[in-house]
């Protein structure tokens, strides 16, 4: 298996404040990573750096062995999905307009998207399921179909890493859960590799790969059953914390203490 | 209005009208869905220090504050990334400035036949043919970069760190943009004035953004809305002798709040 992302020594100073200190790991093309953490612990910095967004202070980061700043110009292996979107209310686009969004880069330059690109964002419709919604006002849409749409969008540029940044911000318990299994099922089916950032540690364990656990510096970066214990938890987010898991997970990690 | 269209300077004042209300409809569509409709007032406000300049030096007035709008946008564009002023307060203290250099050299050069008024609130009677001409190649130039870079402005609006991950160069899109939207600025200058040009930025793009689905659609909208606003206010202020810029500001403000009233109660 190749290397779809390896990050060396990495620190990133912003506004002269260390976000990020001394990062190191790799990951694997084809896994599922996810970066948990504190707030304000450095995990929107990291895949911004990743993205080319941010420059680093020191350090390297390469994906699939070229800078972001190469990535930035060839574009086309990120498909992203930013924390924030805080979208004008009269915003005109379509479902479709915004799915279609993701084959800017592949229909070129002075070129509006065409057929070909249009076939392909209804098939990333599908395969979010949502293809019913695709003459809506993306607008009217709730946040968890606002969530499903994007994703689309990002799937509809054949990314090769998918990046997604607290993605399930703004949805139901329930709906997290289905959301979770689709993203495993894509991981799975398309072979991407998958970074996705949440605040939430005890449900993303029972579904990546990997996790990396990030509070300026990096803490832990491994199977994700290792990082519930005490020493990683209260590097993360302080003494006294009391651990209360949902899941099956929970029986794994009494066992692992 | 048969009457109007019989006058020369009437034909002018269309044909300078026409040309306006489309290109700012255009650019109107991206202020109001970029919100920068601040921007947008204040290189208008600074057009002024440029207009001075052209009348202080003996040149072209309007070719002047083509030259100083753009210094000035791209001034404002420099500070705001520089980190230190947010863009509300780079705007205000722009603008400001600029129409301090203006009066200053107003009242240096002492020539009082200059009219000011005209430059402030629009002059129909004003218009060369070469100013007709200018518009009409600025008109080609800022319609031709935005609908050959529709995509990019759409995706940069929509969210500019996606068009960066997309490979788009946002901050030289930027900057090419409020060039565009100085120079659409200082032709409007001639019909609407000074004062009244950031309603024509702001008003038609407002009324699109009622009643567009899509993006092309809101260009068009809005467009329309520019050259109802333009072609009726010209009209209205041939008929009650007012400046133009308040006949079309007026006509625009009607056009936008008449829907907007009977959308609520919908």
């Amino acid at each position: 298996m190749s290397i779809a992302v390896a990050i060396e020594n990495l620190t990133v100073r912003i506004k002269d404040k260390e976000v990020l200190k001394n990062v190191s790991f790799t990951l694997e093309e084809g896994l599922f990573l996810g970066i948990v953490g504190p707030n304000a612990g450095g995990k929107t910095t990291l895949v911004r750096a990743i993205l080319g967004l941010v420059r680093p202070a020191s350090g390297s980061i390469r994906v699939f062995g070229r800078s972001p700043e190469e990535h930035l110009v060839r574009d086309g292996a990120f498909g992203y999905l930013p924390q924030h979107q805080n979208i004008d209310p009269g915003f005109p686009a379509s479902v479709k307009d915004i799915v279609l969004m993701g084959r800017y880069h592949a229909a070129g330059l002075f070129r509006w998207p065409g057929k070909k690109d249009m076939d392909k964002a209804l098939r990333s419709l599908a395969v979010m399921g949502v293809e019913d919604l695709k003459d809506a006002q993306y607008t009217h849409l709730s946040g968890g179909q606002q969530q499903r749409v994007s994703i689309a969008r990002a799937l509809a540029g054949d990314p090769r890493v998918l990046i997604l940044d607290e993605p399930s911000t703004g949805i139901d318990v329930v709906g997290q859960e289905d959301f979770y299994h689709l993203l495993k099922g894509l991981q799975k089916k398309m072979n991407l590799t998958i970074l996705m950032v949440s605040h939430d540690i005890g449900t993303v364990t029972t579904y990546v790969d990997e996790i990396a656990c990030l509070n300026i510096n990096l803490y832990y970066h491994g199977n994700p059953l290792g990082a519930l214990n005490e020493k990683v938890l209260t590097s993360l987010y302080g003494k006294n914390v009391d651990l209360l898991l949902h899941s099956d997970v929970c029986e794994k990690c009494e066992r692992l203490r | 209005m048969i009457e109007a269209l019989g006058s020369p300077f009437m034909q002018k004042a269309f044909a300078a009208g026409i040309l306006v209300s489309v290109l700012t409809g255009v650019i109107s569509a991206f202020v109001v869905l970029r919100k920068m409709s601040f921007i947008g007032a204040g290189i208008s406000h600074a057009a002024f220090g440029g207009v001075a300049i052209g009348f202080f030096a003996g040149a072209n007035p309007l070719f002047t504050a083509i030259l100083y709008s753009v210094a000035v946008a791209i001034g404002i564009d420099f500070t705001v990334r520089r980190g230190r002023i947010s863009e509300d307060v780079s705007i205000g203290i722009f603008y400001s400035l600029s129409m301090a250099i203006g009066i200053a050299l107003l009242s240096l050069s002492r020539t009082y036949n200059v009219d000011l008024f005209g430059y402030l609130f629009g002059n129909i009677l004003a218009i060369t043919p070469e100013e007709i001409v200018l518009t009409l190649v600025v008109s080609i130039a800022v319609s031709g970069f935005i609908m050959a870079f529709l995509k990019e402005l759409f995706l940069i609006t929509y969210n500019e760190e996606l068009a960066r991950v997309s490979g788009i160069r946002v901050d030289l899109l930027n900057i090419v943009f409020l060039v565009a939207l100085s120079v659409t600025i200082v032709v409007s200058i001639r019909i609407v004035g000074i004062i009244m040009v950031s309603a024509l930025l702001v008003i038609p793009g407002a009324i699109a953004r009622l009643f567009a689905r899509g993006l092309r659609a809101m260009i068009a909208i809005s467009c329309m809305a520019g050259l109802a606003s333009v072609l009726i206010g010209l009209v209205v202020s041939y008929e009650y002798d007012m400046a133009p810029g308040a006949g079309i500001v007026l006509t625009a403000a009607v056009l936008f709040f008449v829907p907007l009233i009977l959308k609520k109660r919908a």
